[in-house]
């Protein structure tokens, strides 16, 4: 496997431990969207958050790098709790991934430059050294030759399979995945999924929101259960959809599967 | 058929005469020209400055409406459009030149302050339209790789913000041309100046105005 393809190993700290989320509430306007969340996110896990829509699942993964910030509650990233002031909030997050539902790809840039862009401009790699290695990711995935193209050209899965990319030259330690396929017509899951379970194979730390039930229970370590702002229930893939105990779940795979 | 053609021998003849009169004798038309040196002058600089302060004006206040600091710099911003928007070109105009910079004494550089100062309100709400219409995960792809909110907007947000506003640009651009016309209100003498210069010189405002236009 790749070495860009696996999680950038740093001394072990705290168990391995890279996500610590204690008692995340976030609140909007008349919504209370996460209600007493806690869990932790080991090194090199591959996390899986279920549920039925408006269960705050896509919230709770955008308060962990603070696209939201949590009303109330502490987040810890490689023990350092990240949400009170004073913390360098960009260098924080330049270790962690995201790839969001409509890819959000820059449409004015070249797929290259699309993926140097934000290694350049925060002095983690010089120009050559961050062209050789776009280019060798993409020679990987098989889209070398779009590299002068721009994201519009573009099919829906070529474009999360660059934005995976593009997170990944960043060489975080963990990638959030936001309904990655969700946005994809049904012929395009596939390849993406594709990537998606090579990076996980490759060690990489994700933690992943889907409505993808199958390939969640292919390729998860873990898989969270969440409902109406709260974590029901969680476990192994085994477990989860051999035995769930909460009524909820039960119902919920009742529909999905 | 013999009436109408010489009605028009007659009238070509007139305006030849007029023509004559306006730009010809005395070199009249160096008046145009230099007061279309001018023109262009005030309206070139102006732009510049337009842009510049559009920009910056334009950042702030979007800044402060999605991240919600700033409120003191906003505030300023708040009331220099309002204030700029809000009188006629020709005040402003005339409060610079006779108040604030009272001791300058190059009127080009009052006008161009002037005109800049009063086009930059307009281009930061253009250009602040163009930043909203930027879709919103732009900038938390931006953000979300690690680049800072101020790179995430010169990077980003901006170069698409400014190509969609550039046909609203244009149009300002031209509105601007067009409004230096009221600089000989400090008795500068651009392009309209020049035209009425000519007019009291030869009592024809046809010609003059015309070639002004």
């Amino acid at each position: 496997m790749n070495k860009h393809f696996s999680s950038a190993s740093s001394p072990e700290e705290n168990g391995g431990i890279i996500f610590k989320a204690e008692h995340i509430i976030k609140e909007f306007p008349n919504l209370r969207a996460l209600d007493d969340v806690s869990t932790e996110i080991k090194r090199g896990e591959v996390v899986f958050i279920v549920g039925p829509s408006g269960s705050g699942k896509s919230t709770f993964l955008r308060c962990l790098n603070l696209l939201e910030k949590p009303t109330d509650g502490k987040i810890f990233f490689e023990g350092k709790q990240i949400n009170c002031r004073g913390i360098k909030i960009n260098a924080f997050r330049q270790k962690v991934g995201m790839v969001f539902q409509h890819f959000n790809l820059f449409p004015h840039l070249t797929i290259l430059n699309n993926i140097i862009l934000a290694p350049l401009k925060t002095h983690r790699m010089k120009r050559a050294e961050a062209v050789s290695k776009a280019e060798e990711l993409l020679k990987r995935i098989g889209l070398y030759e779009k590299r002068n193209a721009y994201p519009q050209q573009l099919s829906g899965g070529q474009k999360q399979r660059i934005a995976i990319v593009r997170a990944l030259l960043m060489n975080p330690d963990v990638i959030l995945f936001d309904e990655p396929t969700s946005a994809l017509d049904p012929e395009m899951v596939g390849e993406v999924l594709a990537l998606m379970k090579e990076l996980a194979l490759g060690g990489m730390t994700m933690i992943v929101v889907t409505h993808e039930i199958g390939f969640a229970r292919e390729v998860a370590d873990r898989i969270l259960f969440m409902d109406h702002g709260r974590i029901v229930e969680e476990g192994s893939p085994e477990d989860f959809f051999s035995h769930p105990k909460d009524p909820r779940l039960k119902d919920f795979l009742s529909k999905v599967i | 058929m013999n009436a109408v053609l010489s009605w028009f021998q007659e009238q070509s003849a007139d305006l030849k005469t007029a023509f004559y009169m306006n730009f010809i004798k005395d070199d009249r038309w160096i008046y145009l020209w230099s007061g279309l040196k001018i023109t262009l002058q005030i309206a070139f600089f102006a732009v510049l400055i337009g842009i510049l302060l559009g920009f910056l004006v334009a950042v702030i206040r979007s800044t402060h409406d999605k991240v919600g600091n700033l409120r003191f710099l906003n505030f300023i911003c708040k009331m220099y459009l309002t204030i700029i928007r809000g009188t006629p070109m020709v005040v402003q105009l005339l409060i610079i030149y006779f108040v604030i910079l009272s001791s300058c004494t190059d009127k080009v550089f009052v006008a161009v302050i002037a005109f800049g100062i009063n086009s930059g309100a307009y281009v930061a709400e253009i250009i602040r339209s163009g930043i909203m219409s930027v879709d919103k995960g732009q900038m938390e792809a931006g953000r979300s790789l690690g680049l800072s909110y101020l790179q995430t907007m010169i990077y980003i947000i901006l170069p698409q913000a400014f190509k969609n506003v550039l046909p609203a640009l244009g149009n300002e651009f031209i509105v601007l041309i067009k409004e230096t016309s009221v600089s000989g209100y400090i008795a500068l003498q651009d392009l309209t100046k020049a035209g009425d210069i000519i007019r009291s010189q030869t009592y024809d405002a046809f010609l003059p105005l015309i070639a002004v236009a």
